[in-house]
């Protein structure tokens, strides 16, 4: 079922009926939910959500749909920050921003764990997102926002992340033969000055293959006097070398513009986590708004296209 | 810097190490433009250097690497292993500091071979030998200020990260601390050298103190100083590019069991402290019940 869609300035076009999940939806006490990561088991649409607890940790909770646009969330949560064990000590301030990746038979999903010690990426993984594994913590701290390629590329596994350096928040990508250990790590594109993207941009939906290469869906902000400003963006990687550019978008495809974006615990923000590709060719991006509630939004990879353009030295 | 074949700006600490008799330093100057290389100096004594008018690794401004290093090649920590001499060194660009990995047989040719984190990652060292099977390495990731393990199967691909040690409330070293000289495998496990960080008013007060980890299992910390080893007192070590500031990136352990430290002070001279092995074991372990 394809979602009827509000057109506007956006190259993302909002489903009416967003927000498609809030804090009333929520079947137990909780502050927020935001930020979730969609995929399609079958016929059925999962999402798995971060909720900020009212202690003000995260974890993540389950919902399904079998539209993709009306979900039920499940009454327990899905998988909470680990209590005891050699993860607990990385995750007693909570697990943040989901993001799954089919691969190897699999599904793999990338987190934010925190903790006193910083922030930085876990990495575990699921076939039913009812019973998670937890494999590994893969970066050190200050690191955050990655995301898994759907495949191995010249037989590594692949992934984008977001560290931290000299207060600059790029976009980079590292390599890995298990999944544990990761190297040859690359600055991937950076904010730039003057954009809508010119404070940080971090990695938001896990890469998706095209035939004019990667799709990687990000965010971008731009520092204001009363905070950052959050928006989407899209870059092609090249299918080979996904450590090249090939187009990055000049405007943004998606900007906090309804009240439900603009008002919240973090207003002005929208954050794709995830994105869902029908077999008719609309792109499901479902995406955290003002870190508050979740919305849908659609596009086409032709329109994603067009509103790119070819990097001049990739 | 009068002991220099050219001028600069400053000279910031050297890594140091001792090859059939004759000892080596590796160390970090600024530019008069303001870029950091690493030179070679030696010495007969230990106490008097001759530096070399090249530098051994330097900044780049083309190719694949200059996005990474175009500022500065820095603080090289040297450790012997598998028949090479590694020396991880700071790599400054852009996007930050990350993590640089050269060899050497000799200390005239390098090998250049890979970097090794990601940013914002520095002060790092190889342990100059392997643990249960892997390469292991500490380094200090600016989030959180403290120290950290990773390890790898071929140096190139890095995993397996723990934090160590972190700063103390109320110490000398409660802002922040790194790794200073590479460990050494002691009869008490694996001691090294690290500094530790105070905020003041003024700016930040750099001393050094150490530190002892498990032989098998160097996750573990077993002993620690809580009390500086060395702290800014003389002249050249309180006036400087950076005041305040004694900083080190290698010790020399004589057959005597004499320790031979070598230190930046103010980031504007090279300085010679000694102690004995024992006399830092004790120091570690003197307090190792408080922990």
């Amino acid at each position: 079922m394809s979602a009827q869609r509000k057109f506007g300035n956006d190259v993302l076009h909002r489903w009416e009926g967003n927000p498609i999940l809030e804090l009333e939806d929520i079947p137990f006490p909780a502050n927020a939910v935001f930020n979730g990561a969609p995929v399609k088991l079958g016929d059925e649409y999962l999402l798995l959500l971060r909720v900020e607890g009212q202690q003000g940790y995260s974890f993540f909770a389950l919902a399904r749909s079998d539209d993709g646009l009306h979900f039920r969330v499940e009454d327990k949560p899905a998988l909470l920050p680990a209590s005891k064990g050699p993860f607990s000590r990385y995750e007693s301030r909570g697990i943040e921003d989901p993001r799954a990746t089919f691969l190897d038979g699999t599904y793999y999903v990338m987190y934010t764990a925190v903790s006193e010690f910083g922030f930085r990426i876990a990495l575990c993984k699921t076939d039913d997102f009812r019973s998670f594994k937890r494999l590994a913590f893969i970066s050190e701290p200050g690191n955050k926002d990655g995301v898994l390629f759907p495949e191995k590329i010249n037989g590594q596994y692949v992934r984008l992340d977001r560290p931290i350096g000299l207060g600059i928040g790029s976009v980079w990508i590292s390599y890995s033969n298990d999944l544990y250990s990761w190297g040859n790590s690359k600055v991937l594109f950076s904010p730039r000055r003057g954009y809508w993207d010119s404070f940080r941009v971090g990695a938001s939906v896990p890469p998706i293959r095209t035939e004019y290469g990667w799709l990687e869906i990000y965010h971008g902000t731009k520092m204001t006097s009363a905070g950052p400003i959050y928006r989407a963006g899209a870059v092609f990687l090249d299918l080979e070398d996904p450590s090249k550019v090939l187009r990055r978008c000049q405007v943004p495809i998606l900007s906090p513009r309804e009240d439900y974006e603009r008002i919240g615990d973090v207003g002005n923000v929208v954050f794709p986590c995830g994105a869902i590709v029908e077999p008719n060719g609309e792109i499901k991006i479902y995406y955290g708004a003002a870190d508050t509630c979740i919305g849908v939004a659609t596009t086409r990879i032709a329109d994603l296209l067009e509103c790119t353009i070819e990097e001049s030295d990739p | 810097m009068d002991d220099l074949p050219f001028p600069c700006a400053d000279i910031c600490n050297a890594g140091a190490i001792k090859i059939d008799g004759e000892y080596l330093l590796l160390v970090t100057i600024q530019s008069l433009e303001g870029f950091y290389s690493i030179y070679a100096a030696r010495s007969q004594d230990g106490y008097h250097f001759t530096v070399e008018d090249q530098p051994v690794l330097a900044p780049t401004s083309q190719g694949p690497r200059a996005i990474y290093d175009r500022q500065g090649t820095l603080d090289a920590r040297i450790v012997p292993l598998d028949g090479h001499y590694y020396i991880s060194y700071d790599a400054l660009g852009r996007h930050g500091y990350r993590l640089g990995l050269a060899r050497s047989k000799d200390f005239r040719t390098f090998e250049q071979l890979a970097y090794v984190s990601e940013p914002d990652t520095k002060s790092g060292t190889l342990f100059p030998r392997k643990i249960k099977g892997k390469y292991a390495r500490l380094e200090r990731p600016w989030e959180g200020s403290s120290i950290w393990i990773s390890y790898s199967t071929d140096l190139e691909y890095w995993g397996w990260s723990e934090v160590i040690m972190t700063p103390r409330g109320g110490f000398w070293d409660c802002d922040r601390i790194g790794v200073a000289s590479p460990p050494t495998l002691t009869r008490a496990g694996w001691l090294f050298i690290y500094y530790g960080v105070k905020q003041t008013s003024a700016g930040p007060l750099f001393r050094l103190g150490a530190a002892i980890l498990d032989a098998r299992n160097p996750a573990k910390v077993i002993g620690r100083t809580n009390v500086p080893i060395l702290s800014p007192r003389e002249d050249y070590e309180r006036i400087g590019d950076l005041p305040n500031l004694v900083y080190s990136c290698g010790i020399i352990i004589e057959s005597t069991g004499d320790v031979k430290l070598y230190y930046g002070a103010s980031n504007s001279c090279i300085a010679i402290g000694t102690t004995t092995v024992e006399t830092l074991l004790a120091a570690c372990l003197e307090q190792a019940g408080a922990l």
